[in-house]
């Protein structure tokens, strides 16, 4: 799903590129169409790994509506541009990848066109699963294709011309993608290796944690320094995270492996599939992998010993006895009290990025919509303050961020909380 | 609130005209009164053989010895029912593990159906322990024919007859049978009441019978009423109160809601509801999403450019015109010469906004017609008010309309007023099948009869030795019984009527020379909104005026406010007391401002920023006098006004004190809520509406700002009175006196919100 | 189609994943023991547990609770003898009651994370439940009553 969210920007590479040259663009695009070929058997052992890889990249999470079969497509990606759909990929020979070959498989993954040749929309992260090996494309075709078919033609995009000419895609490709398989770095042992390609390869977390240029493109020399993306801020992976209590190997594995900490809350919005549909459901030693992978970016190791006076602070916040704090009290005291010590389920609100973030996005997400069931602590709830006005939204921000930060208040709330409102609680 | 039958009850006791009758009944035998069908002024029927005898009516005991009380009076948190059938059973010599109480539906043969105004122990006493005793003389009669002697060696214990060492239950009485008696209202009369050493269940601890349902959701509330086929309606309400017409309705975008079955406008007769909508669904949640996408357009609408200063400045205007009001008898005399002939004078103006009910569960009824009879399923406090306007609205004799009875959640005088059952009426009669309308939280404010915001004008005039010689005290604001039930004002002595509910407290029994009490009904407010009771009524403002009016007469003069209220309630000429419950007057109420004095540590050293204060009240009424004293413990923050109340002491004087716990409980309420309203709730009315409509700026009491509260009841043999209330009258005053303790500075405006402290500081 | 469970059995509910949890738990399942009050989580009389954990339902979507585990007052205890309820009946805490299976979904929740709670954890955590009796003295000391009732309790087992 995190491919998907970068549409928007996508789009407006588009618009850019056409006063290039369609001519050329056109010329670029075209690719042959690979032909159709028996879906053949797999070995057991080869499936059971595809699955697991396919978690790893939680591709169920985009291509499976709620309540629908699974990887059936037809999940709707708002953007600003129209409303994409992602599409069927079980092997039902006339609405999804049916009759795919290895190698038409292996090319829409690693190069974004479908096997007729037509561009692919980079809602799919090809730029990531480029990195690929080839035999984690083999078991991953395994797997998809010894999934149940399922008849579930794709829904039309509703986009509007020229962003639903596909040619166009090989435009920004050829300025922004750079196909080819992942390396790993001699200066690092297997360990970390393994866990800079599950985590760059398969798991395209920069998709969303790195920042993305006018076009749409990660750029390249800022990996995962944080990003606004599909109405949520990813923070930053690096030592620039905001959290007040750095992000640790407990924290991150904690957080990584169950949805919840004990320092930085729950998973919550895009992150809670990548936690729950993927990471929970790796092989411990690559849970560990990707946890020594994404602590080495940020170094929080290093920072574990300022926590306590942190922590200590963070108990005592007295949120006051004016209106303002009295609102905080009522809607959000009796969930996020946590007495003397912390309780992962009572998750500390001065200790999280929500409000510590530059912009208030997260928080006022957090505070409308809640958290479900599937999502953050797995069978808990968050319920969201919708029911308040834009304006009690926007109190209710304001005091948790004067009184549980010492950063400068954020502006505009009201007006930002009804652009959050306007945008939709989006697909849970 | 307001009960016709008060006037009975103020008569040495309501069964001096009736006769009372012991008849086998279906179930048992049944013991009630005669004719009480008629209202209390009739001429009394017949004893005995009146034919509006209803042999169902008060109690029943069974063959099995259950004895089964009637109850009229709703259930809203007081454990009313537990109360009376205490009163009862005494009497009765029940044995408390058969008795069993009947929250009865309406029907003529109750008489008035009310419970507010701190009435029903009251009012139930002197009618329960008669019943409970005719009873037990009945069933000791009987039990001796049983065990063959003479009733006279018998006595009556814990459900059984008793002789010597042989015994027969109640059940077994009444199994045989055979039982009639009936009592003539001579014989009713001369029935004495028990004295307190005999009592064994009046005054000592009891579990409530309403409480366990209580906890484990088994209760049933109007809002879980529900019959089969019914339909769920949430009105779209107009803009202002009244006088809006509905224009069009337009339900395009309500349309897409699954559920949804249409909209339409009221057509009613009773006036309750002008301009409502109702949006009619499958669901309650379909209901409530459809009805926020049901756009109505109205035509007019009176009060839409009111707002709270258009009422205040009307009402000032309307205490600086002194023809204006009813003048409550106070003892005559010519006020204005009697001020000039003080020492000092002291005038001050205090104010109350707008304060909601607020009560948890938002108004809802469900209605439907069922073999010719309308029934509505809702709770409610005032059925017998509200029967008419249901008749008028449906077009139906009130005989065919009947209210089933339900707990409430929180009444707090909101429910005395019906009309919330109205629109429900009307819907399920326009679309012939049942209708369950329930309010949002929103709705259920705005359609609030909240109380009335007040402009209150003292004066004072005392003597060279600082005693009053002269005071007055004009207060305006909306009348609530001028607009729901007008043939209950009296007239004043200047023959101009007044509303007793919004001027009650102002007739305080302090000695203060020739007295003039002034009600002035605000006629802005009156038709802009629909005023309500709320709980403690008028006492809960006007005491508000007079205990801190007190409060600066005592500075004025140098003199200790205790000392200074003790001094005025000498209990001479009016404020002697008397009649059956104000006996001791001024003296008892004198007790409790001594008692809580004591208590509280008065005179003692508190820090800088911190001070006592007290005020105290004879509760709702002049004849039912609560007398209560509270002192209040406050903390003021110098940087911020903000006030933290430490701790209230109160001490109340209710007379007997039927259920100990209840009572407590009742005052612990009662207090929290005087401590609410003192600072934490208030409103504003904003171009025909409230401003503040759900928690997120309307802002009650929490669990957090609960002081430590002491509560002592003094120990007395009189006649038990109400304690639903007043509590609430006496603690803002308390608190507003503490903070000119504190800070040397007068608040004069309800609710005292920090800045306003802050401004003054 | 909503699935999930409340006071241990399986439910299936058909109606829009807006549909607060409230109204699903009030009118489809035709439990009428959790309460309406405010509509917009302010008022706790609507408390119900969701994985154990008090939460509002009148804020909770119907979509929020596919596959958790709801438990209202009804199911808190077969016989409604949960040392809470009991406490509950033992300080007389209730007087109109409309709150208080709010109230006491949310004490049972309080006790639960904080055995011992200090005034300040309940001031924190209570202070979402409004009481309009203004029961709150008795809250106070029924949940401490509980809390030493279940410290007790787990002591024997």
């Amino acid at each position: 799903m995190l491919g998907f969210v970068m549409a928007k920007r996508i789009f407006l590479a588009f618009g850019v590129l056409l006063l290039v040259g369609i001519v050329g663009i056109a010329a670029l695009a075209y690719r042959p169409a690979i032909a159709t070929v028996p879906v053949p058997a797999f070995a057991p052992a080869l499936v059971a790994e595809g699955e697991i890889l396919a978690a790893g990249g939680y591709c169920a999470t985009c291509h499976t509506v709620r309540g629908g079969a699974p990887f059936a497509g037809g999940r709707a990606m708002k953007t600003g541009f129209g409303t994409l759909y992602s599409t069927n990929i079980t092997p039902d020979p006339e609405t999804g990848i049916g009759g795919w070959s290895q190698a038409a498989f292996a090319r829409a993954l690693r190069e974004g066109i479908s096997r007729d040749g037509s561009q692919l929309f980079p809602a799919l992260p090809f730029d990531h699963f480029t990195k690929l090996s080839d035999d984690d494309v083999a078991a991953l075709y395994a797997y998809m294709m010894s999934r149940p078919a399922v008849k579930a033609p794709a829904k039309p995009n509703d986009l509007p011309f020229p962003l639903n000419i596909r040619a166009l895609q090989a435009g920004w490709k050829l300025l922004f993608f750079k196909a080819g398989r992942f390396t790993a770095d001699p200066a690092h042992n297997a360990q970390w290796n393994r866990g800079a390609y599950l985590t760059d390869a398969l798991g395209h977390c920069g998709a969303c944690h790195t920042p993305r240029n006018a076009l749409g493109a990660e750029q390249p020399g800022k990996p995962y320094a944080g990003a606004s993306i599909d109405g949520w801020i990813a923070p930053a992976l690096t030592a620039a995270n905001q959290a007040p209590i750095a992000w640790t190997t407990p924290e991150l594995t904690a957080y990584l492996t169950t949805g919840v900490s004990l320092y930085h809350g729950t998973a919550a919005g895009p992150m809670s599939a990548v936690v729950h549909d993927g990471l929970a459901k790796l092989p411990p030693a690559d849970q560990q992998a990707v946890t020594l992978y994404i602590e080495s970016l940020g170094q929080g190791d290093s920072r574990a010993g300022a926590a306590a006076p942190v922590l200590a602070k963070a108990l005592a916040v007295q949120p006051g006895k004016d209106a303002d704090g009295r609102l905080f009290t009522a809607a959000c005291g009796s969930c996020h009290h946590a007495g003397a010590a912390p309780n992962p389920l009572r998750p500390l609100i001065a200790l999280n990025s929500a409000v510590t973030l530059d912009e208030p996005t997260n928080l006022i997400r957090l505070i409308l919509y809640g958290i479900g069931a599937k999502q953050g602590a797995p069978g808990v709830v968050m319920p969201g303050l919708g029911g308040l006005s834009d304006a009690d939204v926007a109190r209710l921000a304001a005091v948790i961020r004067r009184t549980h930060s010492a950063l400068p208040p954020w502006n505009d709330l009201a007006k930002k909380v009804a652009a959050v409102r306007a945008d939709g609680p989006g697909e849970s | 609130m307001f009960n016709p039958d008060k006037s009975a009850v103020a008569a040495p006791h309501p069964l001096s005209r009736r006769g009372f009758l012991v008849a086998a009944g279906a179930g048992g035998l049944a013991f009630g009164f005669a004719g009480l069908s008629r209202a209390a002024g009739d001429a009394a029927p017949p004893a005995a053989t009146a034919p509006g005898f209803e042999p169902t009516l008060w109690f029943t005991v069974g063959a099995d010895g259950i004895v089964t009380v009637n109850i009229i009076r709703a259930e809203m948190g007081q454990h009313v029912g537990t109360a009376l059938a205490r009163i009862l059973a005494e009497e009765l010599e029940a044995d408390w593990a058969k008795v069993r109480i009947v929250h009865v539906d309406t029907d003529p043969k109750w008489g008035v159906m009310t419970t507010g105004g701190s009435w029903s122990v009251w009012q139930t006493w002197p009618l329960y322990s008669r019943a409970g005793a005719a009873g037990r003389i009945a069933l000791i009669e009987g039990g001796a024919r049983l065990l063959g002697t003479a009733p006279a060696a018998c006595t009556a214990r814990g459900g059984k007859v008793i002789a010597g060492g042989r015994s027969i239950s109640y059940g077994d009485i009444v199994a045989r049978g055979g039982l009639t008696r009936s009592f003539t209202p001579a014989e009713l009369d001369k029935l004495p009441i028990k004295p307190v050493t005999e009592r064994r269940l009046v005054g000592k601890p009891v579990a409530a019978m309403d409480i366990p349902d209580k906890t484990n959701g088994s209760a049933i509330y109007g809002i879980d009423a529900k019959v089969p086929g019914m339909v769920h309606a949430r009105p779209v309400l107009p803009p202002t109160r009244y006088g809006a017409k509905v224009v069009s309705i337009d339900d395009a975008a309500a349309k897409a809601v699954k559920g949804y079955l249409q909209s339409f406008a009221l057509d009613d007769p009773s006036g309750s509801v002008p301009g409502w909508v109702m949006v009619i669904a499958t669901s309650t949640a379909a209901a409530i999403r459809a009805a926020d996408l049901v756009k109505v357009a109205w035509s007019g609408g009176d009060g839409a450019t009111v707002s709270e200063k258009t009422i205040q400045d009307r009402g000032r205007a309307l205490i600086a015109d002194p023809k204006a009001g009813g003048i409550v008898d106070t003892g005559g005399g010519d006020v204005e010469a009697a001020l000039k002939t003080a020492k000092t004078r002291i005038t001050a103006t205090y104010t109350t906004a707008s304060v909601l009910h607020f009560q948890l569960e938002p108004v809802n009824a469900l209605a439907f017609e069922k073999d010719g009879v309308f029934e509505i399923h809702t709770g409610a406090q005032w059925q017998s008010l509200t029967l008419p306007v249901l008749a008028k609205a449906l077009g139906r004799p009130e005989t065919s309309i009947i209210m089933r009875t339900y707990r409430i959640g929180g009444g707090f005088g909101r429910r005395l007023n019906g009309d919330y059952a109205v629109p429900a009426a009307l819907a399920a009669k326009a679309l012939g099948k049942p209708v369950k309308m329930i309010l949002t939280r929103a709705d259920d404010v705005r359609f609030d009869s909240f109380r009335s915001p007040s402009v209150q004008t003292l004066r004072i005039g005392l003597d060279a030795q600082g005693r009053a010689v002269a005071m007055d005290h004009a207060a305006s604001a909306g009348w609530p019984t001028q607009i729901l039930a007008p043939g209950f004002l009296p007239k004043g002595t200047n023959g101009t009527p007044y509303d007793p509910f919004a001027i009650n407290g102002a007739d305080h029994w302090y000695a203060v020379g020739t007295q003039q009490v002034r009600a002035i009904s605000n006629d802005v407010a009156n038709s802009s909104f629909r005023p309500g009771w709320l709980r403690s009524v008028g006492p809960g403002w006007t005491n508000w005026a007079v205990e801190s009016f007190i409060d600066e007469a005592a500075h004025a003069v140098q003199a200790d406010p205790v000392a200074f209220r003790l001094a005025h309630l000498t209990g001479a000429g009016r404020n002697a007391g008397g009649g059956l419950t104000a006996v001791g007057g001024a003296l008892r109420q004198a007790a409790v401002v001594r008692r809580a004095a004591e208590l509280a540590g008065w005179g003692q050293k508190l820090p800088a920023g911190s001070g006592l204060g007290i005020a105290t009240s004879f509760g709702q009424e002049r004849d039912m006098p609560t007398w209560t004293a509270c002192v209040a413990q406050v903390r003021v923050a110098p940087k911020t006004g903000e006030v933290t109340v430490e701790k209230l002491t109160l001490v109340v004087d209710a007379g007997t004190i039927v259920d100990p716990d209840s009572a407590r409980a009742q005052v612990e309420g009662a207090a929290l809520w005087g401590l609410s309203l003192a600072l934490h709730e208030g409103t504003t009315f904003t171009n025909g509406q409230v401003a503040d409509t759900n928690l997120d700026s309307y802002t009650p009491l929490r669990i957090t700002d609960v002081p430590e509260l002491v509560i002592e009841f003094t120990a007395s043999d009189q006649p038990p009175v109400g304690l639903g209330e007043p509590a609430t009258t006496v603690v803002a005053p308390a608190i507003a006196n503490a903070i000119f303790a504190a800070t040397g500075k007068r608040q004069r405006h309800l609710p005292i919100r920090p800045e306003a402290v802050l401004a003054t500081v | 189609m909503t699935c999930f469970r409340i006071n241990g059995r399986e439910v299936s509910v058909d109606a829009d994943d807006d549909t607060p949890l409230l109204w699903v738990i009030r009118d489809d399942i035709g439990l009428t023991g959790t309460k309406f009050g405010c509509g917009i989580g302010m008022c706790g009389a609507c408390t119900v547990h969701v994985g154990g954990r008090a939460t509002r339902s009148c804020s909770t979507r119907l979509a929020d609770v596919e596959g958790a585990e709801v438990t209202t007052i009804e199911g808190l205890d077969p016989a409604g003898q949960h040392p809470v309820q009991k406490a509950w009946v033992g300080l007389q805490v209730p007087q109109c009651g409309y709150c208080q299976s709010g109230q006491i979904m949310q004490a049972v929740a309080l006790i639960n994370d904080f055995p011992a709670p200090s005034d300040a954890d309940i001031d924190n955590v209570m202070a979402g439940n409004l009481c309009r009796c203004m029961t709150y003295v008795r809250i106070r000391a029924a949940i401490k009553a509980a809390a030493a009732d279940m410290k007790g309790g787990a002591t024997h087992v």
